[in-house]
């Protein structure tokens, strides 16, 4: 099998290896796994240099159409390689064979290189295709969080070790443990025992547009990078705004995903310290809904604080009763009986989870006529220092958490966590929920991967964060509003691309050959020394290999085709670069032969 | 070495072998002498009278097709004894200029040393510029003109030396030297074809699309850098040589590459260069004293130029 052909072979299986990674949900990965399959059949049939070269071609169109589907850093990476590997497929078909696979892959990468500059013009300057640059990622979605709170439904959860988001932070400082409250959705209706979304909740009409309030900053305070759920959805502090202008915020401070929740989402937020417009937004009706004639015991509970408390002192009065009864913390409650199961928690076991207590709180508060609501999320994360400064948090499933939030009409919405009363240490050390999880231990692996995810992290913020916004405001930086002028821009940079970049390729291209060609002759020179053959001073090679030839007559058909060689690589006019390493190739033949042969002429006699 | 030669509609290459055949055993300086001519350059030929100066003048005259014109310099010849002379006409009233032998299109002038400064000036003047002045009035010379000029060595008696500026209008010096003993055997019974059995090989046309492939000769920068390492370092005080002036270089380089297309190349290498160099840059380094022109000077003519040539590195 020839060369050429075993590098497309290669990358054609570096890019199968992608191949679990694309949704097949989609139709362009469709697309690509039958270029692939095709590829490979041409490739098993090719049998003449155009169908090589097509299948080469074909190779080149499939990593385009993976880039597209897996924008990640890990993929762009495999993409790099396949693109190096068929390149120089393409290379080693084009000049025949006659290099060496090192200089195919040197000469490739020095060619994708070239394409840097270009490929940063196009990136920074191309206006965006919506439709292109939205098209879900591809990554399959994984468990997540549900939007229902149900007995043991977050218990589930927190076996899963699996990323949920990272966050970096333009501090580099983190916020404190007991702070890292990243909320995802709310759930207002109660049926006794199961909290459930409102229907219709994030109905368009309903929601605050991202951009209210305070005018845009520019800069990213916060950058976000969450793995897919099935939720439309995705986390934040709740403070802050979203630089992504498609995103929306419900008015129960819900960060809405306008894209399929199957890809990963970047997306960063400004204007951290700015009051959130959502926490004063008028609790519905259904924060005060409890069903009649279930939990008596709760209810008769919060009656009475209705009638001894003012509203703001109800949540204290609850406070100090949950510190009063012997709660305890654990991921392992049982389960709990018929439909008065929140009554059967507060007051018979009184044992269990943060979604035992986020329900029972919010439920005593709407039974003391407080509007209350839970909220689903994660608290705390890992802070993650990166080699070479910075760092992120880590948000793992495991840190899913459930809490609660309590209308108090001169506050508005204020977040309590019944957890935290019971089980302080489980929100300030930032431990995991389940009391039985071992903590996380370090392994070189681990720390590899962490490390790894914090790259991929700053990649995707450099990447997929340089959004259509971003590109707007280069734009206008550099041309004002003058944004015809954009064409011509585009065009002379990519001018500029080629009247430089390549010139100085083949400039230095031909540099190297000629200190190659050189080096070469120089071995051979060495080599010949050995043998009792050195030039006199100011010899040219023509006039000495002559008369090394008449003293060693063995060699002179070797000696004669070194010089011609040599001369004629050396002094012709620029040759085709084939024809050049076809030169430097043949004089290494020739050295080889000249290591070959024997120290001393071998005598006429025998 | 053996060099897959291009095919050329007009060949030097039998030019050189047809003049053998008069000139024998002479084969490297009749390739100097065409070289000399494809370089649009003038030749000096130094040497005792006899040795086959005028042979190879005409010789070279005939095989490319050119006007052959002898003029034997003494120190009475006057500079209008070579240029012409207006000549009043009877009839007209009028002057009407009669071209002298410089107006052909190979000049052998013989024993140039041999005739006054100034009319050697006149000769020189009319090398360099390609045109002649009579009475205010401005003749050109025919185009190729080819100048072949002889002296002998300045030990004779009666010679007036060339001065240096004037020694740098030719292109080469060359000394033909005494024959070998098999050549001058074939000489003597008789083996040698005269000059005027030649046939003409070539046109005048053909020498000037010669001229013209010759300074289109490609020669690379590392080439060009050899030349100049050259030239430098005759400039060099220790060296002790005449330096070599900016119009040596070219000349070096313009005799080179009329070689490397006699060599039937069509580039330039380092050998190309050598093989040139004595011819072209000894009589600019030897400060114009021409050595003895026996046959045993020629090694001693070679002396500063191999003394260059051994200085600079030809493995380029």
């Amino acid at each position: 099998m020839s060369g050429h052909r075993r590098l497309q072979w290669v990358a054609l299986g570096l890019l199968a290896t992608l191949l679990p990674a694309i949704d097949t949900g989609m139709p362009l990965s469709w697309g690509a796994i039958c270029l692939m399959a095709l590829t490979g059949l041409k490739l098993r049939e090719a049998r003449s240099r155009s169908e090589l070269r097509r299948s080469s071609l074909l190779l080149l169109v499939i990593i385009g159409v993976m880039a597209a589907l897996l924008p990640g850093l890990g993929p762009s990476l495999i993409q790099l390689l396949t693109t190096l590997l068929a390149l120089s497929s393409l290379l080693a078909l084009e000049l025949g064979g006659a290099l060496q696979l090192r200089t195919l892959l040197g000469r490739s990468l020095r060619l994708l290189g070239a394409a840097l500059p270009l490929v940063l013009v196009l990136f920074l300057l191309v206006p965006r295709v919506g439709p292109i640059w939205t098209v879900p990622m591809g990554q399959t979605a994984r468990t997540g969080l549900s939007d229902r709170l149900d007995t043991g439904s977050i218990a589930n959860l927190v076996a899963v070790d699996t990323p949920a988001a990272r966050i970096s932070f333009a501090s580099e400082a983190p916020p404190p443990p007991e702070a890292r409250y990243w909320r995802v959705l709310t759930l207002h209706s109660f049926d006794g025992q199961r909290w459930e979304r409102l229907p219709g909740e994030d109905s368009l009409n309903a929601l605050i547009p991202a951009a209210a309030g305070a005018p845009m900053a520019s800069t990213r305070e916060q950058f976000w990078l969450a793995e897919p759920t099935l939720l439309p959805m995705l986390p934040w502090s709740g403070q802050g705004q979203p630089l992504d202008p498609e995103l929306r915020i419900s008015p129960d401070g819900v960060l809405l995903n306008n894209r399929p929740p199957i890809e990963r989402r970047a997306y960063g937020f400004t204007n951290l310290s700015a009051p959130a417009a959502w926490k004063r937004q008028p609790p519905r009706d259904a924060a005060l809904e409890l069903p009649a004639g279930i939990n008596p015991r709760l209810q008769a509970l919060g009656q009475e604080w209705k009638a001894t408390y003012a509203p703001a002192d109800r949540v204290a009065a609850a406070q100090r009763w949950f510190l009063s009864q012997p709660f305890r913390y654990t991921t392992q409650p049982g389960l709990l009986p018929g439909p008065d199961a929140v009554d059967a928690f507060l007051f018979d076991t009184r044992i269990g989870f943060c979604e035992h207590f986020a329900s029972g709180f919010t439920a005593l508060m709407r039974a003391a006529g407080v509007p209350a609501r839970i909220v689903l999320g994660y608290q705390g994360g890992d802070w993650v220092p990166q080699v070479g400064g910075g760092g992120y948090l880590d948000v793992r499933q495991s840190d899913a958490h459930a809490w609660s939030e309590v209308w108090l009409a001169d506050q508005g919405w204020v977040q309590v966590d019944p957890t935290a009363w019971v089980s302080p240490v489980r929100i300030s050390a930032g431990q995991p929920i389940s009391a039985g999880q071992a903590p996380r231990q370090f392994s070189p692996l681990g720390w590899a991967l962490l490390q790894w995810r914090g790259i991929d992290l700053r990649w995707t913020g450099w990447v997929m964060g340089f959004s259509r916004q971003d590109q707007r405001a280069l734009i206008e930086r550099l041309l004002g509003t003058r944004h015809e002028w954009l064409g011509l821009l585009l065009v002379a940079a990519l001018a500029l691309c080629l009247g430089v970049v390549l010139p100085l390729m083949r400039w230095t291209q031909r540099r190297r050959d000629a200190d190659a060609l050189r080096r070469e002759l120089d071995r051979c020179l060495q080599r010949l020394q050995g043998l009792g053959l050195e030039p006199l001073p100011g010899e040219d090679l023509g006039s000495f290999c002559h008369r090394a030839g008449q003293q060693r007559p063995d060699l002179d058909a070797v000696l004669d085709e070194l010089a011609r060689t040599y001369l004629r690589q050396r002094f012709e006019p620029p040759q085709p670069q084939d024809q050049r390493q076809a030169s430097s190739q043949r004089l290494r033949r020739l050295r080889h032969q000249l290591t070959r042969s024997p120290a001393a002429a071998p005598s006429p006699q025998g | 070495m053996l060099w897959t030669v291009p095919v050329q509609s007009v060949s030097p290459q039998r030019v050189i072998e047809h003049v053998s055949k008069v000139l024998l055993g002479k084969e490297q300086q009749i390739r100097l002498a065409v070289a000399c001519l494809l370089a649009r350059g003038h030749l000096l030929i130094e040497d005792l009278p006899g040795m086959g100066k005028t042979t190879l003048a005409e010789a070279l005259a005939r095989c490319f097709g050119l006007e052959f014109k002898r003029v034997h310099f003494t120190s009475d010849l006057l500079p209008a004894d070579l240029t012409g002379i207006g000549v009043l006409e009877t009839g007209s009233g009028s002057f009407s200029f009669q071209p002298g032998p410089l107006f052909s299109q190979v000049l052998l002038a013989d024993e140039i040393n041999r005739a006054s400064p100034r009319t050697q000036s006149a000769l020189l003047e009319a090398m360099a510029s390609g045109r002649v002045s009579v009475d205010g009035t401005s003749h050109e010379l025919p185009i190729p003109f080819f100048v072949i000029a002889t002296q002998n060595g300045l030990d004779q008696t009666g010679t007036a030396p060339l001065p240096e500026s004037q020694l740098d209008r030719f292109l080469m010096r060359l000394t033909l030297g005494f024959p070998e003993r098999q050549a001058e055997l074939a000489l003597l019974s008789g083996q040698a074809m005269r000059p005027e059995q030649l046939p003409a090989l070539l046109t005048p046309a053909d020498l000037l699309a010669l001229q013209q492939q010759a300074t289109a000769q490609h020669a690379e920068p590392s080439l060009l850098a050899y030349v100049l390492d050259l030239v430098e370092l005759s400039r060099q005080g220790s060296f002790g040589a005449s330096p070599l002036s900016p119009r040596a270089a070219q000349s070096l380089l313009a005799a080179a590459r009329a070689w490397s297309l006699l060599e039937g190349r069509d580039f330039v290498i380092p050998a190309d260069v050598q093989a040139v160099l004595p011819s072209v840059c000894e009589h600019r380094m030897d400060d114009g004293e021409p050595v003895g022109t026996n046959g045993a000077g020629a090694s001693e003519a070679g002396s500063w130029s191999q003394r260059l040539l051994a200085g600079v590195d030809g493995l380029r």
